[in-house]
């Protein structure tokens, strides 16, 4: 017994050591519940490479500039920025004047414990400290020859021998600050994009004093200019940000959409931003609980598991009677992205037999694989340029010739096996992961290409096998897909250029040199119907050399609590908590419906 | 026994090395380079190069005292795991956050398994061949046979969400006793059969000897035959079976940690497997492979303890 006394003892000890506790919070707080699908990696901008820590992040940077709420097309605004650039005639200069009075937010890193005023050159600091070699970020990509004296400046951080050890007030031509309010950049050759990267999240401007205040632990530490703080991470768990009291005056838009003061999206303009007090973020990792949690009112909003959407969405795509009597709302939208089944084109099977890439193209059945891995929330890709942008060709479907036609691929292959010179070799298809989805999906393709007398082997790998085999050429045939960072279909167009060929983003290794023609010469040129045209040109190249099976490009699928306002769907949504209202008594209602059994 | 104890700490250094070095081996044979996921996309020849350097990962495996290995060795000899590629978060400060977690989880979950079970073990043993025992065989062997997850999911969706009589995740308002309460009550069901069955049959083989015939013959009751001799004569397979367990309370549940939001190390382990993140699964399998040496020395010498016949020489 003694033992099981002093087991017991122990066991309460630990329990009670256990403190997971949130702050403590006012009851009158207003109160953002939400979960995120992933662990948040790091909260340092310069570094961030995954959604779900910018998600968090945003909420505590800023960056010069943001896309508005409401407006669609996307459009940008200045968000720290006074105005848009200024841009030289040549274009190679661009002038950008800082908001006076936009503060960091407090924090023991600055003297007094008492955030200082953001000035331009923190923007330079942060852009030098991504050229930075020694701090590895994963955001150099942004800058990559693209600023004068930037790659220079990364090429002397190389002689350093540790990130401390470099010299910051090294002069870099292309990034000056005037003045304290005005940001001078210089750019090689004209850039139409910068403004896009400069509302990319890693662009935001970061205080040195942070930096060297907590060294390697800047990770965990977000020092921001945004409407929300930090006020705990428990790692793997829960995070919780605070409103930031000294984040200057921002008012909800005025304008937006037609549609949307009947959405009733208008109806909190001019309002100061942000309207909620503390977000409370949880990390749910698997679909169950989470949905479990959204139905139970314990989280906001959530997307619709795989298993719960006839749950939720009936056969008209409406939703369903439960979900109504809970008065719960859908928003349907379009993501920026195409998933698809690349094709190695230095493959020795593949790259000189168009007939066998076109087979392969003819043998998937993309309707059928939207519906049975999606529940019918995607659509069919005919190019790689999603239909949210506005370069995307709404005709492309009937230009297209490798639409699903089994018998047509069962002839292509006839072709292919003549310019093979025998019967095909077995191909393989490496896909990204070993889960049960995964694999289903592999099964299903496996017998898309068998139907057509194709024998192919599917490949299942963990992610970082995958990757590495990608970089490294050695995959015959290869499943993945690409969510646009701004919405530019050059974003897109860059993945077909021949420069970009692995270990870059052209994971295809595909070269036209007419394509590249067009895309050295579109990276280059503002947005004007012209570019739109050789947009859709250089689209149609690709897809007539058929370096992928384009399969689909992704819809959204969004639920809310009647409580959460102004929760407009966003492509490029990041940073959009402070625009959120809840109604407290309509989240109490909710309980007491739930308690009656509804 | 003190030069036993002497002697078998000493074996602890070959064996934790040879883990080590299989754990190396092993992730260098299989592991694949983890050099693309740190860059992110897009990444530059150099960047890889700069990565590979500050990992290490462009020195030597072997043969040399700058080698991989080497370096290995001492930050695993002075506990310096360094921090984690995926996060940069420090090691040893990951582990030491996740271990109260999961051991607020896992404690409880198996003090209960091992209590119930024993008990029941000692109830269904005595009433061997009743409908009682064949009714209790055939729930353990049902236990054993549903897959731990369908445990989990069955009790988050009846227990929690439907009649809500818990939490369905962790939230930080909750105190740890609310937060852990379903999942040990799971772990606790899906841990009976096996246990049970276990159990079950080391009271039987006891209950079949002379002894126990005898105790009753002189009229001893049948509390203190069971507790006082059949108990305590079983005590060797009970010893190894629960003493052995209790390093692996260390390593937390992966699936119930997950599926309940528990922070444990369960989840960091399922993490770092995940997304081949080296640093961490040398960590914990460093510590696991030293609590299941220590273990197995406290097995031996509670073998001592219980039984007068085993001398440590």
């Amino acid at each position: 017994m003694k033992f099981l006394t002093i087991l017991f003892t122990t066991v309460l000890v630990i329990v009670a050591g256990c403190k997971g506790k949130a702050s403590k919070s006012d009851s009158n707080e207003v109160v953002l519940h939400s979960a995120l699908a992933a662990k948040v990696r790091g909260l340092d901008p310069g570094d961030i490479g995954d959604t779900t820590s910018s998600l968090v992040a945003s909420q505590i940077f800023e960056c010069l500039y943001q896309y508005h709420y409401l407006k669609r097309p996307y459009e940008l605004v200045p968000q720290l920025a006074e105005d848009m650039p200024q841009v030289s005639e040549d274009g190679l200069t661009y002038t950008i004047k800082i908001k006076k009075g936009v503060y960091f937010a407090d924090d023991q890193c600055f003297e007094n414990g008492k955030g200082r005023e953001l000035k331009a050159t923190d923007f330079v600091f942060a852009w030098k400290r991504i050229a930075n070699i020694k701090y590895i970020s994963k955001n150099w990509w942004i800058f990559d020859n693209k600023i004068v004296g930037l790659d220079e400046f990364r090429e002397y951080t190389k002689s350093c021998k540790k990130a401390a050890d470099v010299d910051y007030s090294r002069k870099v031509e292309g990034l000056a600050a005037s003045d304290d309010y005005t940001l001078i950049i210089k750019v090689k050759k004209p850039w139409p994009q910068i403004t896009y990267l400069l509302a990319h999240l890693p662009t935001a401007p970061v205080a040195k004093e942070a930096v060297d205040y907590y060294g390697r632990d800047i990770i965990n530490h977000p020092v921001g200019t945004g409407p929300f703080k930090l006020q705990k991470w428990h790692r793997g768990s829960y995070i919780e940000l605070v409103k930031n009291r000294s984040f200057r005056e921002e008012f909800y838009p005025s304008e937006g959409e037609d549609a949307d003061r009947a959405d009733g999206y208008l109806t909190d303009a001019g309002k100061r931003l942000p309207m909620i007090d503390r977000i409370l973020m949880t990390i749910v990792q698997e679909d169950p609980p989470r949905w479990f949690l959204f139905m139970q009112g314990k989280i906001d909003a959530s997307g619709i598991p795989k298993d719960n959407f006839n749950e939720a969405i009936d056969q008209r795509g409406k939703l369903t009677a439960q979900m109504q009597k809970r008065n719960i709302h859908l928003r349907i939208f379009r993501d920026p992205s195409t998933y698809w089944l690349g094709f190695n084109m230095e493959d020795k099977t593949l790259c000189g037999n168009k007939p066998l890439r076109q087979a392969i193209n003819c043998a998937v059945d993309k309707e059928k694989y939207i519906k049975l891995f999606t529940n019918n929330r995607g659509e069919v890709a005919y190019g790689f340029i999603p239909p949210l942008m506005k370069a995307y060709d709404s005709s492309i479907k009937d230009k297209v010739k490798t639409t699903y036609n089994p018998d047509k691929a069962r002839q292509l292959i006839k072709e292919a096996e003549n310019i093979y010179g025998g019967k095909l070799p077995k191909l393989t298809l490496a896909m990204p992961g070993t889960d049960a989805v995964i694999r289903q999906r592999g099964e299903f393709l496996k017998r898309c290409f068998k139907t057509v007398g194709l024998n192919v082997e599917i490949d299942y790998m963990d992610w970082p096998t995958f990757q590495n085999k990608i970089k490294t050429k050695s995959v015959q045939m290869f499943m993945l897909g690409w969510i646009a960072d701004y919405p530019d279909a050059e974003n897109f167009l860059q993945l077909f250029y021949s420069k970009n060929a692995s270990p870059g983003p052209n994971n295809f290794n595909y070269s036209n040199p007419d394509f590249d023609r067009i895309y050295e010469q579109i990276a280059v040129m503002p947005d004007s119907p012209e570019r739109t045209k050789l947009y859709r040109k250089a689209e149609r190249i690709v897809i007539e050399d058929c370096p992928a099976v384009f399969l689909m490009h992704g819809v959204a699928y969004v639920l809310y609590h009647d409580w959460l306002y102004n929760y407009k769907p966003h492509a490029f949504g990041y940073g959009l908590s402070k625009y959120r209202r809840i109604d407290t008594a309509k989240r109490a209602d909710y309980k007491k419906l739930l308690k009656t059994g509804e | 026994m003190t030069a036993y104890i002497i002697r078998r700490l000493l074996y602890t250094i070959p064996i934790v090395f040879g883990v080590l070095l299989i754990t190396f081996v092993l992730f260098n044979l299989v592991g694949g380079d983890v050099t693309d996921q740190i860059a992110g996309k897009a990444a530059s020849k150099e960047t890889r190069e700069e990565i590979r350097q500050e990992y290490g990962w462009d020195k030597p495996l072997f043969l040399s005292w700058d080698s991989q290995f080497f370096n290995y060795l001492k930050n695993a000899v002075t506990f310096d795991f360094g921090r984690s590629w995926e996060d940069r978060e420090l090691i040893i400060d990951k582990i030491k956050r996740g271990a109260g977690p999961s051991l607020s989880l896992t404690i409880p979950m198996f003090i209960g398994t091992v209590v119930i079970s024993i008990s029941l073990a000692l109830i269904v043993a005595f009433l061997r061949g009743t409908i009682i025992d064949a009714l209790a065989v055939l729930l353990c062997v049902a236990g054993m046979s549903i897959p731990f997850l369908s445990f989990i999911l069955f009790g988050q969706y009846f227990l929690a969400f439907k009649w809500g009589l818990f939490p369905v995740f962790f939230r930080p308002d909750l105190s740890p006793p609310q937060y852990v309460a379903l999942p040990v009550l799971i772990g606790i069901a899906a841990g009976l059969g096996g246990n049970l069955r276990f159990y079950r049959t080391v009271m039987l083989d006891e209950m079949r000897n002379d002894y126990v015939r005898t105790a009753f013959a002189k009229g001893l009751s049948t509390k203190r035959v069971l507790f006082k001799h059949v108990l305590k004569n079983s005590m060797i397979p009970i010893i190894t079976q629960v003493v052995l367990a209790i390093p692996f309370l260390f390593l937390g549940s992966l699936l119930l940690e997950r599926f309940f939001g528990i922070p444990g190390l369960g989840y960091l382990m399922i993490e770092a497997i995940g997304a081949r993140d080296f640093q961490v699964i040398n960590a914990m399998t460093y510590i696991g492979a030293i609590l299941f040496v220590i273990f197995n020395l406290i097995t031996d010498i509670c073998y001592c303890l219980v039984d007068p016949r085993i001398t440590l020489e």
